[in-house]
């Protein structure tokens, strides 16, 4: 939930009109939404409604074919290489370089956005402690279970300390402990003015953390609005209306 | 230190640490260099064996006509297996893995994952080079040594070997999987040695097609002749390929 402290008047993210083709469809289509500094956002939708493409635009991976994305008031697409301080991305499945120990791997990701000598051991030394990687520091990336993956992708993603999280399934095989730490650190983030953008499939999951809702089908926008820890029911009405009639009666009934 | 510079240098590191770390480098060096190694014993030998006889003739070949410049002969016919199998994963590793997006997100632009990742294998390639040159610079006191042929050919080497490992990131960066850029590398390289090989046997030793083969711009250079026109002729190629390296990975963004 949004902390007091949050600078909440300062819109971190501004997508106006953002479209993407993939594999011959419209993957994301006239998507345009503002994000706060300090907001948690979810991003719901069923298989193959846009949320990893829209992500990876955000963050920077993938190129849109319209429309324009501000981050911090800066155009992104004309400035790329905001993304390095700017940005942290957890993509989907948390893909990592199989050959490095989890400490090179922080180490590379510090050196890719900018950070060196002190101020990267000292980023590196916060991170695994705060998401107790230390017994994993010397383990190669490419032994690790899903779940630890996912954690070395978080800490890769917090690392550099960005304006902007975007997470793509964070809760993918974690167990019920990591989750509620999950929930536990999105929060923390939110609360020192993060604004983080979280997509998944579990509605528990919005309801716990997030304190807005987008909801995409087919690429385009159908719901976005505030969400609270006891709109569980209502969100379920609204996100099944949409993915099962592909409308937004249900949501505004909602 | 600029950001080009940092990145850069970020991504050479990344890609020096993973050539490290997997055991195909290990294994390709200790295996050539094993090779290179008992050549030399054979070729000192034979160096030794024929002494006596040319030292009858004022102007006969040396140490390094004898042995320097023909190791480096065998390196780089070697130079054909090994550059593609070491650079075969550098951009189709990571897109078959799903770690490029993870370059692009840091807002690393194309050319400097490119030229990154060409640095870290050219550092390796050179290492290679320099550790073949150990043999023959080992005996620099107790034999009569022909510097400037040594550095002309060593300069011919390490153009070939940039210019090859310039051709392999580039075919790792169109092919969808590792063996296949492995397999059009080493295509690609031996058509550029041997293009020529058909004007030559039919007594042509001029013309474009000449101009196109590597072997006319190497032999020289492993003669002990420096041409700049040899040298713009291998960066040339590196360029071009990195150029097209870069071009697809670019891509890569827009596409996918």
């Amino acid at each position: 939930m949004t902390s007091p402290l949050a600078d909440s008047s300062r819109t971190v993210l501004h997508l106006h009109r953002l479209g993407r083709r993939r594999a011959g469809r419209a993957a994301v289509q006239d998507l345009s939404l503002n994000l706060q500094a300090g907001q948690v956002m979810g991003l719901l939708g069923v298989n193959g409604a846009g949320k990893s493409t829209t992500l990876s635009m955000i963050a920077g991976a993938l190129r849109p074919d319209s429309g324009d994305i501000r981050l911090n008031g800066e155009d992104f697409l004309e400035h790329p290489e905001l993304a390095r301080t700017q940005i942290g991305w957890l993509p989907e499945r948390a893909p990592v370089w199989a050959e490095l120990t989890v400490d090179e791997h922080l180490d590379a990701h510090g050196r890719l956005r900018g950070l060196s000598g002190a101020a990267l051991r000292e980023a590196r030394t916060a991170i695994i402690e705060r998401l107790e990687l230390q017994p994993l520091a010397r383990r190669l990336a490419g032994v690790l279970s899903q779940g630890q993956r996912q954690r070395l992708g978080l800490a890769c993603a917090l690392l550099h300390r960005p304006a902007l999280l975007v997470l793509d399934e964070p809760a993918n095989a974690l167990d019920p402990v990591q989750v509620a730490a999950l929930r536990t650190l999105i929060r923390e983030q939110a609360a020192s003015s993060t604004a983080v953008i979280l997509s998944t499939h579990l509605l528990a999951e919005v309801t716990a953390v997030c304190d807005r809702v987008a909801i995409l089908h087919e690429g385009t926008l159908r719901h976005d609005g505030a969400v609270h820890a006891d709109d569980h029911a209502a969100l379920e009405k609204t996100f099944f209306g949409i993915a099962m009639n592909g409308s937004t009666e249900s949501a505004r009934a909602a | 230190m600029s950001h080009a510079f940092m990145h850069t240098a970020a991504v050479t590191q990344l890609e020096w640490r993973r050539l490290l770390v997997r055991p195909l480098a290990w294994v390709l060096a200790a295996l050539t260099l094993a090779w290179l190694a008992w050549n030399f014993t054979l070729l000192l030998g034979s160096f030794l064996a024929g002494q006596v006889q040319r030292a009858a003739l004022p102007d006969g070949p040396g140490f390094i006509d004898l042995v320097g410049v023909p190791l480096l002969a065998q390196l780089a016919q070697l130079a054909f297996l090994v550059v593609p199998l070491l650079t075969m994963s550098t951009l189709a590793g990571e897109r078959r893995n799903g770690t490029l997006p993870l370059l692009f997100a840091a807002g690393v632009p194309a050319w400097r994952i490119v030229l990154g990742k060409y640095l870290a294998v050219l550092g390796w390639l050179l290492l290679w080079l320099a550790l073949t040159l150990a043999m023959p610079l080992a005996l620099m006191h107790a034999t009569h040594f022909d510097w400037g042929k040594l550095a002309a050919a060593t300069l011919g080497l390490a153009l070939m070997l940039a210019a090859l490992a310039a051709v392999g990131v580039a075919c790792s960066a169109f092919a969808s999987h590792p063996a296949l850029a492995a397999a059009a590398a080493l295509v690609i390289a031996l058509a550029l040695w041997s293009v020529n090989l058909g004007a030559q046997m039919a007594g042509a030793n001029g013309g474009v097609i000449n101009w196109l083969a590597m072997s006319t711009h190497l032999q020289p250079l492993l003669r002990g002749l420096v041409s700049s026109a040899d040298i713009v002729w291998f960066a040339l190629l590196a360029v071009l390929a990195l150029a097209l390296a870069t071009r697809r990975l670019a891509a890569d963004k827009e596409r996918n």
